[in-house]
This record gives C-alpha cells, sequence and structure tokens, in this order.
C-alpha cells in the first residue's frame, strides 16, 4: 500500500467537502472487502482513505417509513440477511446477500458498496433493479436520489459525480403480491465469483422482471409486460422464446477466466426458467 | 487526518494503546506489532479465512481491514480462547477429533466456529459446513472439523 | 500394547489449537532484513541489464541481489540434475522465476523497491507450454544443451525417456484393443502456509530456516553450494503447514543463503500465496494407453506412453516420471506390458513432488480406457478389475510383489458404494484401483532418551506437515518403553540436534523412521535389561522384555524402576539408537524395490444436473490397505484429506495460461480448491488391516493412497451419467455441459 491519509468525517457534510477537495484521490472505506485488496496489488494508490463508519447518518440500520424500506450505507450484508423485514418483503435481496462471500467478508461488506464499487458481478444488482431500489446520494448540491438502474453504469463506474456518497439504498415494498426469487451461477458450491447472476420478480398483473448480471458491462433489468412469462398455466417450454429475448444485451466477455460465452449465454437461459419458476411459485404462496 | 493513528482497542480481553500505521492491515499489525503470531496469512485477498478474527462478536478477515478500523472495537484471536489457561470446549474438540492435521488453517476455523456456535449454539452439518465455508483447509479435515464443531456444540448444551 | 491401535491427541495438536504452534512466518530472528523478489510480467524474457540504482538509494534498503553479485558462473542446483540457477540466468525460463531480490529493513520498503529496480529485458516471443510444442520438429530447446552434458538427448526438450515393461506386447493375442489418450492439467500444492526461509551467519558456517519437509536434503545442497562442512550448515525446519510435496525439495534457500552471507544479517522472505503458484505445481501430463483383452475382459497386453510436461527446471520431476511409470500398469497381473515415459522441460513453473508422485495423471487414463473396454465387451466395470487384479503375494511387476489383499479392498469399496444398487436418473457411479509405490531406498536414524524421572524425549528427523509423525512416533516410544505418552516428547526439525533422516516423503515416515524409533527403544530395553542382570544377578535368559516392562523370575518392574535403580545417586538417562535401512538394489531399474504399496480403490456416485453440468458427488468411497491403522483417526483424516486434494483435481482445479505463457489464474480468487461446501454428500474412508506390512506392528505406508484414482473414479460416474468421455480434467460445469452439447449437434 502506498502511503495515505486517513480521515474519519464524523458527519456526511465533512465527508463530501473530503470527497470535493480530494477529487480522485480520495477513496471511500465503508466494508473495505474491496479496497484493501485494491490498496494491497497498488491498484489504487489514493492520497486519502476517507472511513464512513464514524458518521452517526450511515450507521448501520434498515428502517420502515411509508412503506420505504431504507438501508444505510455502512449496513453489511449480513444484517441484510438476518432482518426480518427484509426477509419478508424482499427475499431475492436475502438470497443474493447470504452468497456474497464469505461468513467473514458479509460481515464486513455493505450494500452501498457493493453497487458502488460498479463490478458486473455484483450479487446484489440484480435483485435491487427488480426490487426497483432507489440510491440516496449527498453530495455538495445536498440530497438526491436517482433510480438503481441509473446509478449503474457501467465496469467500475457508477453515476456518482464529484463530491458525492451514497448515504441509503431504498426499497419501495411491493403493495401487491409479487414473487422474486435470485440465483447464481458458480464454478463450485463454496464462496465464488458468480459467472452469471439473475432476479426475476413477477406480480399479479403480469408483470416480469428481470435482471441479470456478469455477462456484460454492467447488470441489465429488462420488463416483459406481455403477461406470458408470469402466467403459471403456461408451459416453461412455450415462455424459452420470451425468457430468450429478454437476454439480448446479454454480451459475456471471451477473456473471462470464469466461463466461456457460449456457456454463459445458454446457462442464462436455464437459470432464467429456473428463478421464473420460483418466482412463481412464491408469487402463488404469497397469493394464499 | 493522519499517517499514523493511536487506536483504542480491547484484544483478548485487555485493552490496548496502540499507534499504528493507517496503511497497515489489521493482520499485520496482530502478527508483527501485537507479538500475536496465531492469526495467520496465506491469500491476504478474504478467500482462505486463515486470518480470521472475531471483532464485536462477528468474524472478519484480518488481511483485509485497516488496524485503524479496530478502534474502540473488541477482538479476539486465537490465543484469547483458552479460558484461564485451559483449552475451551471447541479446542479441546478439534483435537479429540484430529481436526487438526498441519494445523495452519485451524486458528481461523476455530474463530470462525466459535462466532458461527454464539449464533447458533445447535448447528446442523450444512450450517456448519456455510459457516466455515470462509475457512479453506488444505489438509482438507473438513469432516473432521465438522464433526468437531458439532461436537462441541453437543458438549456446551450438556 | 497400549497405545498403538488407539487415536490419542495430536502430538503438537496443543500449539496447533491455541495459536501457539511456531510455524516459520512466526519465528522472529533480531536485526532482519526482509526479502523481496523481482519478477517479470512476462514468461520469457532475454534480461539485458538490470539497474539498481534508485531502489538502493531508498532509505532503509540494504541492497539489491542479481545474478551478478553470485558467484560466476552461476551456481545451480537441484536433487537430480544441477539445473535451476539461484537467480534467472541471462533468461527467464517461466512466468514468476526471479531476476532480483531486494533486501531492505521491512517488508514495506523492500516491497517499495521492488517497484524502483529497473530490469531492462526483452521478451522472447513463442514459447513451449504444451507437450505437442516440445515434441515438435526442431523445438525451441528451454535448456541450454551445453547444461545438458553428454545426454543424447540434449538437442530436445525430453530430459529422459524410460522404457519398461515385460513380454512382448505384439505377440500377444487380443478380441479386443481399446486405444486413447487423456490429460492431466497443471495443478498446484495450495499449502496454506506459503513457503518461508530464512538464513542468518553462524560464525564460519551458516543457519538456514526453511519450510521444508527433506531438511537433511537442504543440508547437503548448501553445503555443497557454498563448500561449507556439513557440520557448519545448520538447518531448522519447523513443522510445516502442509507440504504436500510442495516443500520437499529446496527453491529459494540458496538465493536466501548468498544475501545472509552478503549482509552479514539475518534474512527473511515469506513467499505470498500468489508467489508459490510460480514455484511449485504438479507434472501435467499427456497419456496414451493401448490395451488389449480376451473377450472376457482378462488383460493380454498393456501398451502405456506417459508424457510429463515437468516445467523449465527438472527439480525432482523425472523421478516421478521414472517411479509412477515403472508401475503404469497398475495393479494387475498383464502378461506384456510396453511403458516409455517422458520427461519433458517446458517454460512453466517448475513442477515437484505431489502427493501420489505421477501415479494420478496415469491412472487417469489407464482406469478410464479400461472402462471403455468393459463397456465394449460388455462386462461388469467392476468384474474387470476383479479379474485382473494381482493375486496376494504374486510378482505382477518384475521384483516387486503384489503385498496385500487386493481384492478385499476392492470388494470392500464395491460394497460400501453399493455398486449393484439400482441407480436414480442422471446419477453415476465409478470404481477404480490403483497403487503407488512406497520408497525404494531409505536410511532413518532415530535417538531416544529415557530420562532419570521415567520421561522420554525421541529424536526423529521426520518433519510433521500435518500427517502425525510426533503422534505416532510417541505412541510407539510409549508401548515400546512402558512411558505414558503425555510423558514423551518428539524432537524434529533441527540438522544440529537430531540425526539424519533421508526424507519425508512417500508415505514413508511411520514404517521408515517408526522402526527406527522402535529400534531405539529396543537398544534401551536392551540396555535396561542388561543393569537389571547386573543389579539382581540373574542370567540374561532368565528376563523376558514385554512392552515397557521387564519379566523378572520373580515379579515385574519397569524399565524406569531398573534403569533409577541402577544410576542412583547419580542420576542420568538411557540412550538408545535406531537405524532402518532400506538398501538399493542396482538390479531394479528403479535402483530398488518398493517398500510397501499404497493400494487403493476408490469408488463413486454422481448426480450430475444435465441442464447446467453441475456434478453433485453423492457418494466418495476410499479404501487403502495399510497393514494396521497405527492411529485409526489420524489415518481417517489423511485419507479424507487426500481423497478431497484428489477431486480438486478432478472438478475444478487447474492452471490457465494465455497465449505468452502467463498464469492468469494465479491466488485464491480463480484458483478454486474445494471448501466445506464442496465435499460429497457422504464419504467413507476404510482401511484394510491384515498386519501384513514391513513397518512396526505390520504397518504400510498411509496418506497418498486416496487421491490416486479419484479423477477415473469420478470420471467414470460422470460417464455412466451422461454418456459421454470427457479426456480432459477438471471436470468443471461448463466441460460436462459442453461434452453434453456434443450428442445434439451429432458431432
Ligand atoms: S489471509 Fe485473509 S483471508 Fe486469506
Ligand atoms: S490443517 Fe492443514 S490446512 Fe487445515
Amino acid at each position: 500500500m502506498n502511503r495515505f491519509q486517513y480521515a474519519r468525517p464524523e458527519t456526511v457534510a465533512e465527508a463530501v467537502a473530503l470527497l470535493e477537495e480530494y477529487g480522485d484521490d480520495a477513496r471511500l472505506l465503508a466494508g473495505g472487502t474491496d479496497l484493501v485488496i485494491e490498496l494491497r496489488n497498488r491498484w489504487v494508490e489514493p492520497k486519502v482513505v476517507i472511513d464512513l463508519k464514524h458518521i452517526p447518518e450511515l450507521t448501520p440500520s434498515i428502517t420502515v417509513r411509508d412503506d420505504v424500506l431504507s438501508i444505510s450505507a455502512s449496513t453489511v450484508m449480513t444484517d441484510i440477511a438476518e432482518d426480518e423485514l427484509v426477509q419478508r418483503h424482499f427475499p431475492a435481496l436475502v438470497e443474493a446477500a447470504v452468497v456474497v462471500g464469505s461468513v467473514q467478508i458479509r460481515a464486513r461488506a455493505t450494500l452501498a458498496g457493493n453497487i458502488c464499487n460498479g463490478s458486473p458481478a455484483a450479487d446484489t444488482s440484480p435483485p435491487l433493479l427488480v426490487y426497483d431500489a432507489v440510491v440516496v446520494i449527498a453530495g455538495p448540491e445536498g440530497t438526491r436520489r436517482t433510480p438503481v438502474d441509473d446509478f449503474i453504469v457501467g465496469p467500475g463506474k457508477t453515476s456518482l459525480g464529484r463530491g458525492e456518497l451514497v448515504t441509503a439504498v431504498e426499497l419501495p415494498i411491493p403493495q401487491r403480491p409479487f414473487g422474486a426469487a435470485y440465483t447464481r451461477l458458480t464454478r463450485r458450491r463454496g464462496t465464488d465469483l458468480a459467472s452469471i447472476t439473475l432476479c426475476c420478480g413477477v406480480d399479479t398483473d403480469g408483470h416480469t422482471r428481470l435482471a441479470y448480471g456478469s455477462v456484460g458491462p454492467r447488470a441489465f433489468l429488462e420488463i416483459d409486460d406481455t403477461g406470458t412469462l408470469a402466467d403459471p398455466s403456461v408451459s416453461i417450454e412455450e415462455k424459452v422464446a420470451p425468457l430468450d429475448q429478454l437476454f439480448h444485451r446479454a454480451s459475456p466477455s471471451p477473456k473471462s477466466l470464469r466461463a466461456s460465452p457460449d456457456y454463459r449465454l445458454a446457462m442464462l437461459r436455464v437459470l432464467g426458467a429456473r428463478a421464473l419458476e420460483t418466482a412463481l411459485g412464491r408469487l402463488t404462496k404469497e397469493q394464499v | 487526518m493522519n499517517e499514523t493513528l493511536t487506536i483504542n482497542t480491547t484484544i483478548n480481553g485487555r485493552s490496548r494503546s496502540i499507534e499504528v500505521e493507517v496503511n497497515h492491515t489489521l493482520l499485520d499489525v496482530l502478527r508483527d506489532e501485537v507479538d500475536l503470531t496465531g492469526t495467520k496469512e496465506c491469500c491476504v485477498v478474504g478467500e482462505c479465512g486463515a486470518c480470521t478474527v472475531i471483532i464485536d462478536g462477528r468474524p472478519m478477515n484480518s488481511c483485509l481491514m485497516l488496524a485503524v478500523e479496530i478502534d474502540g472495537s473488541e477482538v479476539t484471536t486465537v490465543e484469547g480462547l483458552e479460558i484461564h489457561g485451559e483449552l475451551n470446549v471447541l479446542q479441546a474438540s478439534f483435537l479429540d477429533e484430529s481436526a487438526a492435521q498441519c494445523g495452519f488453517c485451524i486458528p481461523g476455523q476455530l474463530m470462525s466456529a466459535t462466532a458461527l456456535l454464539h449464533d447458533n449454539p445447535d448447528p446442523t452439518v450444512e450450517q456448519v459446513q456455510e459457516g466455515l465455508a470462509g475457512n479453506l483447509c488444505r489438509c482438507a479435515g473438513y469432516e473432521q472439523i465438522t464433526k468437531a464443531v458439532l461436537a462441541a456444540a453437543k458438549e456446551a448444551m450438556r | 500394547m497400549k497405545s498403538v491401535g488407539s487415536s490419542p491427541r495430536r502430538g503438537g495438536g496443543l500449539g496447533r489449537v491455541t495459536g501457539h504452534q511456531q510455524y516459520l512466518a512466526d519465528i522472529k530472528l533480531p536485526d532482519v532484513l526482509q526479502v523481496k523478489l523481482v519478477t517479470l510480467p512476462v514468461a520469457r524474457a532475454k534480461i539485458n541489464s538490470i539497474d539498481v540504482t534508485e531502489a538502493e538509494a531508498l532509505p532503509g534498503v540494504a541492497f539489491v541481489m542479481t545474478s551478478a553479485d553470485l558467484p560466476q558462473p552461476m551456481p545451480r542446483f537441484g536433487p537430480q540434475f544441477q539445473d535451476r540457477p539461484v537467480l534467472a540466468d541471462g533468461e527467464t525460463k517461466y512466468h514468476g522465476e526471479a531476476v532480483a531480490a531486494v533486501a531492505a529493513e521491512t517488508k514495506e520498503i523492500a516491497e517499495e523497491a521492488v517497484r524502483l529496480v529497473k530490469v531492462h529485458y526483452d521478451e522472447l516471443h513463442g514459447g513451449v507450454y504444451s507437450v505437442a510444442e516440445a515434441l515438435a520438429d526442431n523445438p525451441l530447446l528451454v535448456q541450454d544443451p551445453k547444461l545438458r552434458g553428454d545426454s543424447p538427448l540434449a538437442h530436445t526438450n525430453i530430459i529422459d525417456e524410460k522404457h519398461f515393461g515385460w513380454g512382448d506386447i505384439d505377440s500377444q493375442e487380443s478380441d479386443l484393443i481399446v486405444e486413447d489418450t487423456f490429460q492431466f492439467p497443471m495443478v498446484t500444492h495450495f499449502a496454506i502456509e506459503p513457503h518461508g526461509f530464512m538464513a542468518a551467519p553462524d560464525g564460519d558456517g551458516i543457519e538456514i530456516w526453511s519450510t521444508i519437509q527433506h531438511p537433511y536434503l537442504l543440508q547437503k545442497i548448501m553445503a555443497k553450494l557454498l563448500d561449507m562442512p556439513l557440520a557448519m550448515v545448520r538447518v531448522h525446519a519447523p513443522d510445516p503447514g502442509g507440504g504436500f510435496g510442495g516443500k520437499q525439495i529446496p527453491k529459494l534457500e540458496p538465493l536466501i543463503a548468498y544475501m545472509a552471507l552478503r549482509a552479514q544479517r539475518p534474512v527473511r522472505l515469506i513467499l505470498t500465496l500468489d508467489e508459490t503458484f510460480q514455484t511449485v505445481r504438479r507434472s501435467s501430463a499427456e497419456v496414451r494407453v493401448r490395451l488389449g483383452f480376451t473377450e472376457n475382459g482378462v488383460f493380454t497386453f498393456q501398451d502405456i506412453e506417459t508424457n510429463f510436461l515437468v516445467g523449465a527446471y527438472v527439480d525432482i520431476a523425472d523421478r516421478v516420471v521414472s517411479k509412477s511409470s515403472y508401475s503404469a500398469a497398475g495393479p494387475y497381473s498383464v502378461p506384456a506390458v510396453k511403458i516409455i515415459g517422458r520427461t519433458i522441460v517446458s517454460h512453466t513453473t517448475p513442477s515437484t513432488a505431489f502427493r501420489g508422485f505421477g501415479i494420478p495423471q496415469i491412472s487417469w487414463a489407464r482406469e478410464s480406457v479400461i472402462d471403455e473396454a468393459a463397456l465394449r465387451l460388455g462386462v461388469d466395470r467392476l468384474d474387470i478389475r476383479l479379474r485382473n487384479l494381482a493375486r496376494y503375494r504374486e510378482e505382477f511387476i518384475p521384483l516387486e510383489e503384489a503385498d496385500g489383499d487386493w481384492e478385499q479392498t476392492v470388494r470392500t469399496a464395491a460394497k460400501r458404494i453399493g455398486w449393484n444398487d439400482p441407480l436414480p436418473p442422471n446419477r453415476g457411479r465409478g470404481i477404480a484401483c490403483g497403487m503407488k509405490s512406497g520408497p525404494t531406498t531409505g536410511l532413518s536414524y532415530s535417538t531416544v532418551r529415557l530420562l532419570y524421572d521415567g520421561s522420554a524425549m525421541v529424536y526423529a528427523g521426520t518433519s510433521d506437515m500435518g500427517q502425525g509423525a510426533r503422534t505416532v512416533f510417541a505412541q510407539i516410544a510409549s508401548d515400546e518403553l512402558g512411558v505414558p505418552l503425555e510423558n514423551i516428547a518428539v524432537v524434529m526439525g533441527d540438522t544440529a540436534v537430531v540425526p539424519y533422516d533421508q526424507q519425508t516423503s512417500a508415505s514413508r515416515s511411520s514404517v521408515l523412521m517408526g522402526t527406527a524409533v522402535q529400534r531405539a527403544c529396543q537398544d534401551i530395553q536392551g540396555k535396561v535389561l542388561t543393569m537389571a542382570t547386573e543389579l539382581y544377578g540373574i542370567n540374561e535368559d532368565a528376563v523376558k522384555t514385554v512392552g515397557g516392562r521387564l519379566l523378572l523370575p520373580d515379579r515385574e518392574v519397569t524399565l524406569t524402576e531398573v534403569m533409577q535403580e541402577a544410576l542412583a545417586p547419580l542420576g542420568g538417562e538411557v540412550i538408545g539408537n535406531g537405524e532402518m535401512r532400506k538398501e538399493k538394489d542396482p538390479n531394479h531399474p528403479l535402483g530398488g524395490t518398493a517398500a510397501f504399496f499404497e493400494f487403493n480403490c476408490t469408488a463413486s456416485e454422481v448426480e450430475v444436473d444435465m441442464e447446467t453440468g453441475h456434478v453433485t458427488l453423492i457418494k466418495h468411497v476410499t479404501v487403502g490397505d495399510v497393514g494396521r491403522s497405527l492411529n485409526p483417526k489420524q489415518v481417517t483424516a489423511q485419507d479424507d484429506g487426500a481423497a478431497i486434494q484428489g477431486l480438486g483435481h478432478t472438478l475444478m482445479e487447474h492452471y490457465i495460461f494465455d497465449d505468452a505463457g502467463r498464469v492468469r489464474n494465479i491466488g485464491a480468487i480463480d484458483y478454486r480448491i474445494l471448501t466445506s461446501m464442496d465435499l460429497p454428500l457422504e464419504m467413507h474412508s476404510e482401511s484394510i488391516e491384515n498386519a501384513d506390512g514391513p513397518g512396526p506392528y505390520g504397518i504400510k505406508g498411509v496418506s497418498e493412497g486416496s487421491l490416486l484414482v479419484t479423477a477415473p473414479a469420478v470420471g467414470a460416474a460422470v460417464r455412466e451419467a451422461t454418456g459421454k468421455v470427457i479426456r480432459d480434467l477438471p471436470l468443471t460445469p461448463q466441460r460436462v455441459w459442453e461434452a453434453l452439447q456434443e450428442d445434439e449437434n451429432g458431432s
């Protein structure tokens, strides 16, 4: 690691001021599970590392207000997976949170960090897309909110501007029955980076939301309003073609070590169908 | 802002005030400065778990943390497991099941197991395997380690 | 006999569960300089010059060692050929080969200085990364022919070509001949403890600390390189945190020693896990097998060609090739066998010993082809093995006899897996047999001291890297001396204190060193017996020694009681020495017969997800012929561990290279090994115990058996489930899926 300054702001405003001052020479430290690796390998050589864990507003918390569940920026995967509200309303997010690394990683890695990193393979991106999450951002101009679909840009890129940081992620609690499921493709059962991340959500009005990652520069959200996919009486064979269409943005890299493009594309279909089935099953359960 | 910082922390029940370089990992500080070498270094990318310590009740990879991050926290390393110089139930159980072969991964395994049993005193086989999946053992004593954790859970509940 | 055959707590176990065990990296030497290696981001490079000015100007840097600072010509070393240079000699021959090393006051400064060392080099394009490239016409030569002495193969990439066999394969009548070629990938040891080295000048001599498995080999190599008497080279070898063969042979110790001598201070180099990937690996291999059978599935001949790709320097790999190729035909009785084994160098990480020592590579091919034959002949895959298995005490290879009831072993495995039980859909079973020869020569000394208070110290030069040698030696001494286990200390890992042992390899230690320990104890028994005859004025034949006790005509006494009475009032102790030799046999192609065979039968049941190619291990059974279990829990732990390691190369482990010969998946993130969540749903390790081994109490060696035939057993199960033959390892989901696609396209 290079020599850097360590800053421990106590308010969001202080953090924003530091970010404005240092720009690209500053790095935010929440869980650090990615940052410390980047620092050790000298992939980044910041002048200042800003530790967000001493800002009271950002300390771990999961709260509900006006049918919106809000997850603060320092909340870690373990907190999310263990939270009853999240379990009740956002089971697919729990499924994603519990496969992020190992127990040790989940005790440290934050949800905000997971999406800020801009990894196309981030496990939580697909469920956040499916659940229509909103990212709360603090910056020099105050606070703004942006849909997660606009927040995620590309590998290592988000829509954060200079001086901005994520303070929370908000998820609107579905007001009508909604079934969702998360699944992924890995090389082994134990902890692994996924070659495909995929989340599917269906509601009773025939809407299907499907998000998938790790097969292109970012995770993509697709919405099917035809009703075919969300119809439990339509056979899975008949859903193959419409499902396939949802994957039109997939462009897996041939350079990946984890899986070949052909395999990934084929597995998108398999996992897509499986997640859809599970989501439909859950929807049915929700209704009874 | 600083390049070094004095942090206050409790390590294995003993409160300490340590001056650390802000760009040193917790693993480095534990091993090189606090002389607690029971915590091991292997992959330094959070994959092997050899460096696992418990911080405020949760297991974490000390190779992925800056030492400054434990300011105000309570840290337990493998050296803190013995109770009044006696092996605790888990340690004894690891010995009885021949779970420690070369032993290099064992401190990390013990820390993950300690945290697991703390949260879930009566785990299933799958829960143990899941709870310890972040701790690689190349001697591959996984069967023995799992048995040892289950036996310790039983013993502790008696 | 109380201790042997039971499973007491592991010797050294306490330190392992408390964190107090001192592994190499935990030892702090005062005033030590930290070393970091300088490597290049390419596989092959011509080094034009190395500019160290800027690096050496950095405060805290002691010096940068380059090849110019070493004696000229470049010192080279190795266990078989002296081909490995201390630092890359004008050219790097594989990705990660060190070209220089920095010594500095702290790790951080050393790391910083590495970035300031300016290596001017030209990348050399093209390289030998595969068997095909190595054996092409007019190949690029990996090793300089000048260094190959008068070898007739000096102008090839073949270090040696071995020819073994018996009978005449061409004159055999066969009803069926099957031929196929299989590939085994490069995999790495991945000991959780990365290799580490320290050295310090010591008067006229030197002290070296290493994670080495063979301290005495290191001592010998260093004495020769540094032209010092053995007595001036002291090697400390703390218990390694896992070895698996990867820590047998010296690698960077010479560099560290030269640096310590230059610095006149202690120096220390602890590799990162990533660096270990570029330091040790298993040989990859391409193995062609042609087998002839009668219509009943009885072997008529075997014709096997093994091409091992061993890497840039030979290390111990040529021995891997000869030893494994010699028994390539497996544990079968075959009338005619022809074997060609080649040791082939390449521009890749030098390979070394790795649990199984070449057998997993060969058995993957041989056992898979046997299955093919069984299917074509309509003979059950278990039966075809039983029909051909060498019978107990049969000389199945010239000069080698089958030293166990192997049929019993195979039948036990078949029973355990439920070989004939109906199979649910998408499931398959496989069974495979293999054996590995134990050490062909050996020399182990042990000293045991019975101390005045009745406790004992056992000195043994074995390295306890997890196999549990400390426990087993203490158990033997406990029974032989009648001293409780907790009063026995086992001393290892210091050549200045512990007598010579050839090496810790080939599952030898319980058998060879175990015998030396037993003999040292018997030496004590003899001395105490003499004391007794003098003390009590009785005749030697009136006394019997049973375990740790003497049966006198009128009563029974312990060895300790006699000793104490005899040595009073001055005190003192009784010292015993034991020696175990396994002599060379000049007539044997390997230089000696196998001390024993590690025979194993592995059976596996898998379920394949036909859509994704994922293989789930439903049940995995390994049965070994061990002679006797000195410590059943340790034996099971070693067997389970070996099986799981074997499942690694079977299902997920392999080096991935780019076109320029660089390893792309270095480190723990993209090189996957099994975690606790990847285990078979059910695992059984069993031992056949007929007390028919050459070691104490009838033991044979254990600890490698369970990974010898993991791949063919699992591969066969996958084949039965999918109908597909996959010839490359590992059986990743993608590879299985690709195989499954083949029939749909008709290809
Ligand atoms: S050393 Fe920290 S996880 Fe491997
Ligand atoms: S006991 Fe050797 S790595 Fe786990």
